[in-house]
This record gives C-alpha cells, sequence and structure tokens, in this order.
C-alpha cells in the first residue's frame, strides 16, 4: 500500500510539473520581424497571437526574409546555402509579481502560511533562435530560464521544412514537415493549447490537478514529428507521431541519456498518433476558423524504483483525446476581437495503473472547455475574458484526497474545475506588454468549499498576477 | 554569295537561340513571379489580387507601371504610410527590378471586378466629385487622371473596385503628406472627411469600365 502510494504521488508530482508549466509557453520573437522587415502586426495582433499572414509565415517554415544572405549555389544554380548574415535571435523577459487570495499553509508543516505574494524577477527569461535555417528549412527554438525551476532548459521547439506549389487555377499548396516537442506548438491557431489563451501565466499559483494529455501535460517531453500540407489559404491537414523524449533523465545503470526504464514516469509506448484538420474562411477583415484535433497516447506509468519495480511493458495507459476548436477574428485599424474556444475530450484506459491499483476506475473521462474573447484597441489597450471548465469522473487514485495540509488534493476524488480569467493589457510599444491578469476558481478539485477535506476553498486558489513582458 | 548566306543563316540561327532563350528566362521569371504572387503576396492581397481585407489594396488588373513605381518606392522606403513602413518596407526588399516588373504584370492580366456598394447615399455625391471635383474646395475631379470609369492609365492608378477603407486612408495619408506625392497632396488638401468617404464609397462601387 505504502509502494503504491509512492507510485500514485510520483505519477501525481510529474502531473502537477506539467501543469504548472503550461502556462509557461509565452512567446513573441522580434527576430521574425528583423528577418522579415515587417512590423509585429504584420504576424500578429498582438503578440503572440498570429494573424493570417502569421499563419502562413509558420506555415511557410519561417523562411520569409530580406536579410543580406550568404550564399552558394552549384554549377545547375541549385541553392546549397542561404544564411542570413546575422543570427535570427531574441531575448525575451518575463517579470511578474503575483498574490494568492488566501495563502497557503507553512511548507515545513508548522501552524504559520507562506507569504502570500510571489516576486518573480526573472519569472522567466528566453533566448530564441528563431528563424531561416535554409532556403526551405526554419525554426523556432526557446532555451528558458525559470525561477522555479532554478535552471536553464529547452522550452517549446519548432524545426519545420517546407515548400509552396501553384496548382491549377493559381491556387496554393503548401507541404511541409514539423519536428518539434509540445503537442499542437506547431499549430497555426490560438485556439489549440500550446498557443492558447493565457499567454502567460504565475508559476507561483496552485494549479488544478486535472488537465488532458494534449493540453501542455507532455510539453518538452516529447518528440514528434507530423507532415501537414496547407491548401489555398484555407484547409489544413496534418498528421504525424510523437515520442518520448525526456529531459534531464538518465539510465539508471549506465549514467547515459537512456534507455528509458521503468524508473521513468509516463513514457510513451511506440509512437502516439497526431492528426489535426482546420478550414479557415476569410472575408473583408473578419476571419474564421473551425478544426479538429486529437491524438492518442499509450504511457507506461513508470516510476519504479528498487523495491518498487514498473516495468515499461506489459499493460499502459491510454489515452485518446479528441477536441474541437473553433477561432473568429476581426482585425481593423483601430479596434481588434479575437473569439477562440477549444473542447478537449480524454477517454482514458487506465489498464497498468488500474493493474497496479493506483487508480480505481479502470476507465475515466476527463473534458476541457476553454472560451476566450479578446479586444484591443489599436494594438495598444486591452483584454480578455476567458471561462474554462474541467469535468470528468471522479478517481481517487488520479485525484487523491491525500494527507495534511491539502491544497492540491481533492477530498471528493473529482477533478471538476472551473473559473474565469480576467486581463488588462497595455503596450506601449509592439514588443512591450504590461499585463494584470485575475483568476477566480468557481470550482477547484471537485469542490467550491473545503474542495481538499482541509478547510481550504477554490476561491482561495484564485491569483492577481501583474507581469511586465519584454521581447527584443 | 554563298558565304554572305551562311552568314545570314547564321545570324539567324544566333536571333533564333538568343530570342529563345531570352523567352525561356521571361518565361522563368514569369514563374517565379507566380510562385511568389501565389504563395506570398496572396496572405494579404488575396488570390489573384482580390484581397479580402481593405487594409490591403486590390490590385488585380492594377497597372503595372504603377506597381514597379510603388515596390520600387517600398524599396527605397520613400513611401511613408505607416502600412507600407510595417509592411511592404520588408516584402519589397529582396525583390529585384526583373521580379518588381513580373509581380506588376502578373497583377496587371488579373481580372478586376467591382467592390460591394456599401453606402448607396454616397455614390451621387462621391460621382459628383470624382467627375467634376469641388471648385468651391479647391477640389479638381479626379476623371481626368484616373479615367471616366477609374480604371487609371499607365501614369495613373486603377480606383476602380478598390477597397473604400483603402482609399479614405490613402487619400488621408496624402493631405498629411504621411505618403508625400505633391499631386495627390494638392488635389486631396481641399477634401472634406464626408467627400473622402462618398468618392471612395463610388470607386469601390466601380466595376470593370472602359
Amino acid at each position: 500500500m505504502q509502494q503504491t502510494n509512492r507510485i500514485s504521488r510520483a505519477w501525481i508530482l510529474q502531473l502537477l510539473l506539467s501543469v504548472a508549466a503550461a502556462p509557461q509557453i509565452a512567446q513573441a520573437v522580434p527576430s521574425f520581424a528583423r528577418q522579415t522587415g515587417m512590423a509585429c502586426e504584420a504576424c500578429h495582433t498582438v503578440f503572440p497571437e498570429l494573424t493570417h499572414f502569421g499563419r502562413m509565415f509558420k506555415a511557410n517554415a519561417y523562411t520569409l526574409d530580406n536579410l543580406k544572405q550568404v550564399r552558394d549555389i552549384d554549377a545547375a544554380k541549385q541553392e546549397l546555402l542561404s544564411l542570413a548574415n546575422l543570427p535570427p535571435l531574441s531575448v525575451m523577459i518575463q517579470i511578474s509579481d503575483t498574490w494568492l487570495n488566501s495563502p497557503l499553509p507553512d511548507g515545513t508543516g508548522g501552524k504559520g502560511h507562506s507569504q502570500t505574494s510571489t516576486t518573480g524577477f526573472p519569472q522567466q527569461f528566453s533566448l530564441f533562435y528563431a528563424g531561416k535555417v535554409a532556403p526551405h528549412l526554419g525554426a523556432m527554438i526557446q532555451l528558458t530560464y525559470a525561477n522555479d525551476s532554478g535552471t536553464i532548459g529547452i522550452d517549446n521547439t519548432d524545426l519545420r521544412f517546407a515548400n509552396n506549389i501553384v496548382l491549377p487555377q493559381e491556387t496554393n499548396l503548401i507541404y511541409g514537415i514539423s519536428v518539434n516537442n509540445n503537442p499542437t506548438v506547431q499549430d497555426l491557431w490560438n485556439s489549440t493549447p500550446a498557443w492558447g489563451f493565457p499567454y502567460s501565466g504565475s508559476n507561483a499559483v496552485v494549479s488544478p490537478l486535472a488537465a488532458t494529455q494534449i493540453d501542455g501535460a507532455l510539453a518538452q517531453d516529447v518528440a514528434g514529428i507530423s507532415a501537414y500540407v496547407m491548401w489555398n489559404d484555407a484547409l489544413y491537414g496534418e498528421f504525424g507521431a510523437y515520442r518520448s523524449a525526456k529531459q534531464g533523465v538518465t539510465n539508471p545503470i549506465t549514467g547515459a541519456a537512456g534507455p528509458l526504464d521503468g524508473t521513468v514516469s509516463n513514457v510513451i509506448s511506440g509512437a502516439a498518433p497526431y492528426g489535426r484538420v482546420a478550414y479557415e474562411y476569410q472575408w473583408r477583415r473578419h476571419d474564421l476558423e473551425v478544426g479538429l484535433y486529437g491524438a492518442t497516447f499509450k504511457l507506461y506509468p513508470g516510476g519504479g524504483s528498487t523495491g518498487a519495480p514498473a516495468l515499461l511493458s506489459g499493460p499502459a495507459n491510454e489515452f485518446r483525446d479528441f477536441a474541437e476548436d473553433l477561432q473568429y477574428q476581426y482585425i481593423g485599424d483601430q479596434h481588434l476581437l479575437t473569439i477562440a474556444a477549444t473542447h478537449i475530450h480524454e477517454s482514458m484506459r487506465l489498464d497498468a495503473s488500474f493493474a497496479a491499483g493506483t487508480v480505481t476506475n479502470p476507465t475515466d473521462t476527463l473534458t476541457t472547455t476553454r472560451v476566450i474573447a479578446t479586444y484591443y484597441f489599436r494594438r495598444k489597450w486591452g483584454g480578455s475574458i476567458s471561462h474554462f471548465a474541467t469535468t470528468g469522473s471522479a478517481d481517487g487514485g488520479l485525484y487523491p484526497a491525500g494527507p495534511a495540509p491539502g491544497v492540491i488534493t481533492s477530498a471528493n476524488a473529482s477533478p471538476d474545475t472551473r473559473g474565469w480569467i480576467v486581463e488588462a493589457n497595455y503596450l506601449p510599444w509592439l514588443n512591450t506588454k504590461l499585463s494584470l491578469q485575475y483568476i477566480t476558481y468557481d470550482q477547484f478539485n471537485g469542490g467550491s468549499a473545503n474542495y481538499d477535506g482541509f478547510g481550504r476553498n477554490a476561491s482561495g486558489n484564485g491569483s492577481t498576477y501583474l507581469l511586465l513582458w519584454l521581447a527584443f | 554569295m554563298k558565304r554572305p548566306l551562311a552568314i545570314g543563316l547564321g545570324c539567324l540561327l544566333l536571333l533564333a537561340v538568343s530570342s529563345a532563350g531570352a523567352d525561356d528566362a521571361d518565361k522563368a521569371i514569369q514563374m517565379a513571379a507566380e510562385r511568389v504572387a501565389v504563395g506570398t503576396c496572396a496572405s494579404c492581397h488575396g488570390p489573384q489580387g482580390h484581397s479580402y481585407s481593405p487594409k490591403f489594396p486590390v490590385l488585380a488588373g492594377q497597372h503595372a507601371s504603377y506597381l514597379v513605381v510603388q515596390l520600387q518606392a517600398f524599396r527605397a522606403q520613400t513611401r511613408g504610410d505607416a502600412d507600407a513602413l510595417g509592411y511592404m518596407w520588408g516584402m519589397s526588399a529582396p525583390l529585384d527590378d526583373a521580379m518588381m516588373a513580373a509581380l506588376a504584370d502578373y497583377y496587371a492580366k488579373q481580372a478586376p471586378r467591382a467592390g460591394p456598394i456599401e453606402e448607396p447615399a454616397l455614390l451621387a455625391r462621391g460621382k459628383d466629385i470624382y467627375q467634376s471635383g469641388d471648385s468651391g474646395q479647391g477640389v479638381p475631379p479626379c476623371a481626368p487622371c484616373h479615367g471616366p470609369g477609374a480604371a487609371g492609365t499607365d501614369a495613373f492608378p486603377r480606383l476602380a473596385g478598390q477597397h473604400r477603407e483603402y482609399l479614405i486612408k490613402q487619400l488621408g495619408s496624402f493631405q498629411s503628406n504621411m505618403r508625400n506625392v505633391a499631386v495627390m497632396h494638392g488635389v486631396a488638401l481641399g477634401l472634406q472627411r464626408a467627400d473622402i468617404q462618398a468618392v471612395a464609397a463610388y470607386l469601390q462601387s466601380l466595376g470593370q469600365l472602359p
């Protein structure tokens, strides 16, 4: 029973770390502007949300450029090299302050409380290589220092090859390949998880227990390759597969970066298929996208140790994620409006965890819905309001009651969480954003009042977050 | 007799070969331009130059000579209205003269069409200003330069079917000299806001007139 608890806790900790990492996907890449010679507004409404042109720039592998190039050709005038004179480097820094509505219990087990506010200086510091690598090859590579880990690590990365052909009736067909480390980071719309709202969130708050796998749980923990096409700037299709690509993990026998074994948590069995279709329709200043995306991840829970083995073979936990998304944009010179929504449904078949006794049900479901409305005036003043809700089947293994002091536990084994995010933004310049974000929870880990069984209320996990976000 | 004939035939052959070479080069640049237009320009200027958003001008049917002059002005960074800075300075920078000419030719060959009638109440006043000007405000008529149907000429751009909002913004840019064109600054200076809206609405509604 003790072993079971340990495995369960390791699994939950992994989940929590993943979920906590999920909001740190904030990105804006001025080296793209330097490369293209175009202002941020060409590709972004307000960073990091993309315009149609920005989506096409991404689909074309970030290769559009106007910089002086170092070139080489062969006798047949085929390009062997086309390298910008200056490397496409950018820096992003986030400085923040976060206030929790209710202080957390003191982690030492004393009866006091932790501080209610946390200053992040920086909360996040990122270095980007973002731009063309070769004539049809581009990259967006992010290295991030974050104050919670206190280390520098690989962040969202997307390497792309793309080309286009002109079809009869002068319609355009882009075809390409993306190699990336986060399902949906390669996506072109801001309605999918990796680039969805909130574009930045505090890492000094309490995150709910439940999140679907495609919703950031595997970010930077996997490597995927996918092939995509976009026809006529409108119809998009993509298919690919992901494998585990763990960071900071070694084989316990050799001390080398692999092979992975049962000591590692949440390892993909084989390759996880990923698919995406979307249709974008433009009229006047309006742009509407509707789409589907999904993946099936078979994960070995792993997390074993000497005396508590957990093999990377035999039964696995299967997570089938299927999602719909929608994005509407109105891009005027004065007024900009975006409405985005996604609905992710996850069916879990937890053969491995059920056999190990770390979950209470052999199958579970989890559904997340997010709806966001964003308005900007002249790309300078703006704000967003978002409603989010996660519901699912109760499972005492996945969402355990846990010991004191609670907080990241659920008294009724339910993942149900819902609330609102309200954000106000001011951009004195297009690459500088000041944000004030407020999150409020109506329900957290299955309850409103005393959700953890230790007297904490959902509203107590609400937070106020002040952010200065610079990209240059 | 044989020698001059041989020289003559040789010259003809050379001419044919060089002509074929030039044709091939022309075709290659035309194909490259079509690929750029369809693969890159169309993201903003729409399929075949019919842009969706009025932020970006319709290019279909625009005169090649005017387009080349504008592309050169973007590349030289002498056209300074806001969207020129934000978008076209960068886009035009890698284009050489041959590509500019081929792109201009591509768009000139696309069939223009009339835009929607959005403000019918303004059309009569717009037409009046376009055809006759407003002497009281010191506004000359537009038609003598841009043509009676606003189809333009090699020297003056086509305005028929252009987005109303784009035209309004350009007339404002001429007035403020943000887009520094002396002739148009003088022409537009006396236009009142309501008249700018009227003439823009009228021009958007025009189709493929002679």
